[in-house]
């Protein structure tokens, strides 16, 4: 066991924090415990189950009761795992039979119901303890964690109760509602029927559980005594002073080996030094440096001026000794610089001159004359892709001069159908109000205007007709919007009425202004029934009330 | 923020366990958290539970006796316990339920921020799933099976249960006249020779006899016939380590 092969940080923890470093352990070779403990308990299970066929409580009991038989075999992986490599399975399995061996009757028997079992199971299985060594031991490492070591028992046993629950839930669930009608009927009828495979399925979930838990328990416990002992025995601290001396001392050797080159060195840089100017030295004694130097102690490269020199130099390999090499990172580094944004490949298609081969052995003449005719090929070939890109624009010019005529030439139509905003309503006080020397606003006028005609015609016709015309004018600016101005003359405003199509608008206004104009210019008093069409058509034509 | 260990390391195919992380802010400081793993938590839940079941029993003995308002008023404290207990707890006090706070447990974000109201509500909703099919099996197995020990609700909400760091005590050291250490020392170098002082009432003299005579030719203490001199040499560099006071 050496302290630096630890493959988990050695470090004093609280008990809980123990607990859980166990848990990682079992993660980190999760299938190496879960398939050798699978591999060890079932077929256990299976035997006792075919054994003790009738009895299915004592299949579970004696399942349970072996349960420190089948905990060697984690701890033997574990503690293997520990500081070192991990066993291979079939290792593991073939150093079982012998971790099983000492002390199996204690510990199924008198230590079986013990709480702390997980963590003084070491004791006896790694320091192979016994007898009253064993007790003392234990006496030693329980003054501090023993009790979360009997609450890691306590919660493990419910923690299995509750997987093994769950498992039985979860299978329940499963089965579809007609069938459990089925089966508790048949239950109830015959509770001594053929119903002994269900209930080993439920023992069996048990043994599934275990795989789970098992394990982890094991390593929890493991990871306990491991906190333990580095408590009792200060193991971080043997740690940190080992790594102390090897770098002090480390050091002092690689000085002391530094002043021994030196020595050795002088004569074997007089050789190198010769060794530089062939020309004087015969080829046999420059042979002989590389056997004498390796006859001495090697040199390490920093020591050695002319490695110095290599070294210095920026292309030549760095860091050869660690992971992340120089040339490793050269590469990573042309990699990067190959990709966008650094590089931006695109691929430019055209016609070349094939390279001619070096070794093709062609007569000059021949050579000449078809590089020629190569050329003018090329040359034909690549005047063609100008012009295509030449046409291409052209084309592309024309789709849009094409796209633009179309608009204008159908800009028309293109009004009609893409909106207009639409033409804002007169505002009030743009209305002229009067026309003809005639009031037209709506206020001006009385409320109901074919009752104030009709009773102003007995006294003067000349106002009732000037009333109802000039109400008409009225609602032909405000209800029909039209756009009348002071200098519009009768005809003209009979006009613009004919534009809106509406014939007994027209009619009237044409009946109307006919009188009208009769009596203003003519002084020609309208026929009485006049009175009568004119009231009537107005109601009809206006009847909704004024504004409406 | 990153985990380290959740990152591929380049240098180190087997990193060393721990039940530690270091995480790094943004402002390059490392936090260390310690994940608390199931045992701890479910005894915290234990204890969460408890509280509010005597909670609730005295309630409903005391509210049975306003007939239905007080049924009425039991049910509203069952609704308020059952889903409000974790989360309020939980965000107003700085990721603590009682279970918690007695278990030296608390709920962070897995960046290392405190918890806030969004991640508790998600990862105390999703106990509906954890608690599948039967005593919080779902959340049992997966708090297991993950490296920094989470249920699902946990995975959801991105939360993570850590040990509360207590704050350090200062532990007597052994009593020696100061030496100044005869080389400078690197940093982890002096926490072993302080630790060393510091737990020397933990160890057994041959113990420590033993674990002087690594350091003895290195750090040059004097020999001498009493075996227990180089163990006092450590303590007094311990000492002149930790300064005078």
């Amino acid at each position: 066991m050496r302290l630096t092969d630890a493959s988990v940080v050695i470090r004093p923890r609280t008990s809980w924090e123990a607990i859980d470093l166990g848990v990682l352990l079992a993660q980190r070779h999760r299938a190496l415990l879960m398939t050798s403990w699978a591999i060890v308990t079932l077929p256990v299970f299976a035997l006792i189950t075919l054994l003790l066929w009738d009895y299915l409580s004592v299949v579970v009991l004696v399942f349970w009761w072996l349960k420190p038989a089948y905990e060697r075999l984690p701890l033997l992986i574990l503690s293997q795992a520990l500081f070192g490599s991990a066993p291979s399975l079939r290792q593991a399995l073939k150093s079982f039979p012998s971790a099983l061996k000492p002390q199996l009757i204690a510990s199924l028997t008198w230590r079986r119901l013990s709480l702390s079992r997980s963590f003084y199971q070491p004791v006896q299985q790694l320091e192979g303890l016994d007898g009253l060594p064993r007790a003392q031991r234990i006496a030693v490492l329980g003054q501090k964690d023993s009790r979360a070591a009997r609450l890691l028992t306590a919660l493990g046993s419910t923690l299995e109760l509750t997987f093994w629950i769950g498992l039985m839930v979860l299978f329940y669930a499963m089965i579809p509602p007609q069938i459990e009608a089925d089966w508790s009927w048949r239950s109830l009828l015959d509770i001594e029927g053929e119903w002994n495979w269900l209930e080993h399925l439920t023992n069996g979930f048990y043994a599934l559980v275990l795989i789970v838990w098992g394990p982890v328990y094991v390593s929890c416990g493991f990871a306990l005594y491991l906190n333990r002992r580095t408590a009792l025995e200060a193991w971080d601290i043997e740690l940190g002073f080992r790594k102390l001396r090897q770098r002090v001392m480390g050091s002092a050797v690689a000085l002391l080996l530094g002043g021994c080159l030196a020595l050795t060195l002088l004569p074997s840089s007089a050789l190198a030094e010769s060794a530089l100017n062939p020309s004087m030295t015969d080829p046999s004694m420059a042979d002989e440096i590389p056997s004498e130097s390796g006859n001495s102690c090697p040199l390490p490269p920093l020591d050695n001026p002319q490695t110095d020199e290599n070294v210095a130099s920026p292309d030549s390999p760095r860091l050869r000794n660690q992971l992340l090499t120089s040339q490793a990172s050269q590469d990573a580094i042309h990699s990067v610089l190959e990709q966008p944004p650094f590089k931006n490949p695109k691929p430019v298609s055209g016609w070349r001159i094939a390279q001619p081969k070096q070794d093709a052995s062609h007569d000059a003449r021949s050579a000449e004359t078809l590089t020629w005719l190569a050329r003018l090929i090329v040359g034909l070939l690549n005047v063609g892709k100008t012009l295509s890109t030449l046409f291409g624009a052209l084309l592309w010019t024309l789709v849009g001069l094409t796209v633009a005529w179309v608009i204008w030439r159908y800009r028309v139509w293109f009004a009609t159908f893409v909106g207009k905003s639409t033409p804002k309503a007169i505002a009030p006080q743009d209305l002229p109000q009067q026309l003809f020397g005639l009031q037209v606003r709506a206020e001006s006028l009385p409320a109901d205007v074919a009752d104030a005609a009709e009773r102003l015609w007995q006294q003067s016709p000349r106002e009732a007709l000037s009333l109802l015309y000039r109400a008409l004018l009225s609602r032909l600016l405000t209800d029909y919007q039209l756009p009348l101005r002071s200098a519009d003359t009768e005809v003209q405003i009979l006009a613009r009425i004919a534009e809106l199509k509406q014939p007994s608008l027209d009619d009237f206004s044409h009946e109307l202004t006919r009188h009208w104009q009769n009596l203003a210019y003519g002084h020609q008093m309208p026929p009485d029934q006049a009175r009568q069409t004119l009231c009537a058509d107005w109601r009809k034509l206006f009847a909704q009330g004024p504004g409406a | 923020m990153s985990l380290s260990h959740a990152e591929p390391g380049i240098a180190a195919p087997l990193v060393l366990l721990d039940t530690r992380v270091r995480m790094e802010t943004p402002e390059g400081i490392d936090l260390i958290l310690r994940p608390a793993g199931l045992l701890p938590r479910s005894v915290a839940f234990g204890i969460d539970l408890m509280i509010r079941g005597v909670l609730l029993g005295v309630l409903f003995f005391v509210l049975g006796t306003l007939g239905d308002f007080g049924t009425g008023l039991f049910m509203l404290a069952l609704f308020l316990g059952t889903w409000g207990y974790m989360v309020l707890f939980e965000v107003l006090h700085q990721g603590r339920t009682p279970g918690k706070q007695i278990m030296g447990l608390r709920v962070i974000h897995d960046d290392g921020t405190p918890i806030g109201w969004s991640a508790s509500v998600l990862r105390n909703l999703l106990r509906f799933v954890d608690m599948l099919p039967f005593g919080y099996c779902v959340g049992g197995f997966t708090c297991l099976q993950h490296p920094l020990f989470k249920r699902l609700g946990d995975l959801a909400a991105g939360t993570l249960v850590i040990y509360r760091d207590l704050p350090p005590q200062r532990s007597s050291l052994a009593e020696a006249t100061a030496v100044s250490p005869p080389l400078p020392l690197l940093l982890e170098e002096q926490r072993a020779i302080q630790a060393f002082a510091e737990r020397h009432d933990t160890l057994s003299p041959a113990r420590a006899q033993e674990l002087a005579a690594i350091v003895t030719q290195p750090l040059q203490l004097a020999t001498s016939p009493d075996p227990h001199y180089p163990v006092q040499q450590l303590h007094g560099i311990a000492r002149s380590l930790a300064g005078s006071s």
